[in-house]
């Protein structure tokens, strides 16, 4: 197994920089989810580790050795595609052999290796099958079986789930990650869903434009997100948003919003009169009440109900904003109503750097 | 359209839902049917017709000519040397135009397959000598190997290849190699068109999956890109041995058989006994003993080729 470091790398196509300056240490063992919007360069990122696309500059390194210049082959990892690339002339059993085969190892080695790993995944009636009479989920077990047979330093994933469908996924997550505390190997582990990221990582790397956004455990990520883009993007139903100015009033601050209404602010929170900020709410911080002092008034859009829970959308001034709750509120929709908000949870983002304003603390 | 609306609740739609079910039976067969009434005509009528000449004696400057010979015809063949000369020479042009076509063309195809700049130009400039039309390829070869006109024998000569800067078209040990560097030269972009198409349905990602299991270019060569060509090669293989067997266009125009029959294959011996000896009986007799090995021959290839895949 194997620690990765990533120093300073970026990578550049031409004059179109990707990748600037990523700063990355993976420990020994550690589960990664690189995660964001496509073209944020975390595709590209591992792929550079895999050795697939070179490094401009920096250096990527395994157990403290560089590796920039190395070649796929000699990196000693594996890595699971979204497309699977399963060699689809090759029986299961070759595709999952294949590596081992090239490195000659001795036939008894092989058929062990398969065995286990086709007892691990469930293959065992699919070894004589090639990839195209196989669904969808068992060539993603193929895909997975190939790169663990050769017991690899660290495990690549590029979005190996996107293609499945919704219940499969939810189900080879769970697999994936069961997989990983039983074989404990260091992993990467690249999507665009922020469900896989939450659900399956050890830490998350919240990728946008090339930058690396924030590195931190998922609740850290989700509980206090660095910025404005790291906030909208993890998290499901996505967070709200409300503009407005922090003013002065007694000890601590309140936000006048740009529609006009006014929100009182932790105390806690590092403001100056006058600041443009921008507030973060999860839909799960806000709740339908009776009209009260802290309460905004507003109108009813949409109803979602999900039977678990119900997402509320409604309108503040100008506002969209949505209510999570387990209730089912009843409520029509174009009703008035007043909302309200838990003022510890609330989030707030300096407007001009949408950088996250932390308690002095 | 009302009969299909109301289906089975009136005795009058019954009747056209049957009209239309012998519509849809042979539709196909009217589509195909002017296709079909060409084939005919232009070959399956001149097949038979040829067939029938086999077995009478059609000389075409003989007015008593015209009667039934039964199988004179393919005993003459039978001890016919220049016959057996031809079928040889056929082999060996076939064989070394398809083996150099077939290399050369595989490694055109995998220089064209990676990216350099300039390269859709340079593809385009290599698929050329397959839009010349052949007996014009013939006519420029044949001058080439002209010491009078040409330098190539000069060249040749001063590689040490040729003994004499001579005209290698007028020797008969050499004559052979003339339509054969010839048509290695005209069918190469066949073999690096569809050999280059192959490659490029060949996903990316495979080689990258390959490369992180740890095969090398050469091994990725042969586990990958071989396998994955494998159908097309067969088929091109298969495809090109017949046309090239029957390929007489450059042997007529630069050697015309000669020096002593040399250079001379069935395809072109049949020319010349039709159309120079005018015998169409002979000449549709060795026509048919060569569309038989043909036949052979594919059908040969098709058992293996399904063997073969059966197999996998």
């Amino acid at each position: 197994m194997a620690s990765i470091q990533i120093t300073e790398a970026t990578k550049s196509y031409g004059n179109t920089a990707v990748l600037h300056g990523i700063d990355l240490n993976i420990q020994d063992g550690e589960f990664i989810v690189l995660v964001g919007p496509s073209g944020c360069g975390k595709s590209t990122l591992l792929r550079m580790i895999a050795g697939l696309e070179e490094v401009t500059s920096g250096s990527i390194s395994i157990n403290e050795r560089i590796i920039n210049d190395l070649p796929p082959r000699d990196r000693d990892i594996a890595m699971v595609f979204q497309s699977y690339a399963l060699y689809p002339h090759m029986s299961v059993e070759e595709n999952i052999s294949y590596a081992m085969t090239l490195r000659k190892s001795p036939k008894e080695k092989i058929a062990s290796a398969v065995n286990g790993v086709s007892n691990i995944l469930g293959l065992n009636g699919l070894l004589e099958r090639r990839p195209k009479a196989l669904s969808g989920g068992q060539r993603q077990r193929v895909a997975m079986g190939r790169a663990i047979v050769r017991d690899p330093q660290a495990f690549l994933f590029d979005e190996p789930l996107s293609n499945l469908d919704a219940r499969l996924r939810e189900q080879m997550r769970s697999e994936i990650r069961k997989l990983h505390r039983k074989l404990n190997a260091t992993s990467i582990y690249v999507t665009h869903d922020q469900i896989e990221a939450m659900t399956m990582a050890d830490r998350i790397v919240a990728m946008h434009d090339g930058y690396i956004q924030q590195v931190g455990t998922p609740l850290e990520i989700y509980d206090k997100p660095a910025n404005v883009f790291v906030a909208s993007f993890i998290g499901s139903p996505a967070m709200n948003f409300i503009r407005g100015t922090a003013s002065a009033s007694g000890e601590g601050y309140h936000l006048q919003t740009d529609q006009g209404h006014q929100i009182i602010l932790p105390k806690s929170l590092d403001l100056k009169d006058r600041m443009d900020v921008i507030l973060g709410v999860r839909p799960e911080h806000l709740m339908i009440v009776e009209e009260g002092p802290a309460s905004l008034p507003a109108t009813v859009d949409l109803i979602e109900p999900m039977g678990l829970s119900t997402l509320v959308h409604v309108r503040v001034g100008q506002d969209s904003l949505k209510i999570f709750t387990l209730d089912r509120p009843d409520i029509a929709e174009g009703t008035q109503v007043h909302v309200s908000y838990i003022k510890e949870k609330l989030h707030m983002f300096d407007a001009r750097t949408e950088m996250r304003l932390e308690s002095p603390v | 359209m009302t009969a299909a609306t109301d289906l089975g609740t009136h005795p009058a739609s019954r009747q056209g839902v049957a009209s239309r079910r012998f519509l849809s039976r042979f539709e196909p067969y009217f589509y195909a049917s002017p296709a079909i009434v060409l084939l005919v005509t232009v070959m399956m009528v001149p097949l038979v017709v040829g067939l029938t000449y086999t077995v009478r004696d059609i000389r075409i400057l003989n007015p008593f000519s015209g009667g039934y010979v039964g199988f004179a015809h393919f005993e003459a063949i039978w001890h016919d040397q220049n016959f057996h000369n031809a079928l040889y020479n056929t082999f060996w042009w076939t064989v070394t135009s398809l083996f150099f076509q077939f290399f050369l063309g595989l490694m055109l195809a995998l220089l064209l397959n990676r990216t350099f700049p300039g390269r859709r130009i340079i593809q385009s400039l290599v698929f050329l000598p397959w839009a010349v039309p052949a007996f014009l390829s013939g006519l420029n070869w044949a001058w080439m190997f002209n010491p009078v006109i040409s330098p190539l024998p000069q060249w040749l000569f001063a590689l040490g290849i040729l003994s004499e800067p001579t005209n290698i078209l007028s020797d008969p040990d050499l004559a052979m190699w003339g339509p054969i560097v010839a048509n290695i030269w005209f069918g190469i972009p066949f073999f690096a068109i569809t050999l280059l198409a192959a490659l490029q349905s060949i996903p990316g990602e495979i080689y990258e999956a390959a490369s992180i299991d740890g095969a090398s270019r050469r091994q990725q060569f042969v586990s990958i890109t071989l396998p994955f060509l494998a159908p097309t090669i067969a088929i091109t293989l298969m495809l090109r041995t017949i046309w090239i067997a029957n390929f007489a266009d450059l042997i007529i125009v630069m050697t015309n058989g000669g020096p002593a029959d040399s250079t001379q294959i069935v395809s072109s011996y049949i020319f010349t006994q039709a159309f120079r000896r005018l015998d169409f009986g002979y000449a549709s007799a060795i026509a048919a003993v060569l569309l038989v090995l043909l036949m052979a021959y594919a059908v040969s290839i098709i058992f293996i080729r399904r063997s073969l895949l059966r197999e996998t």
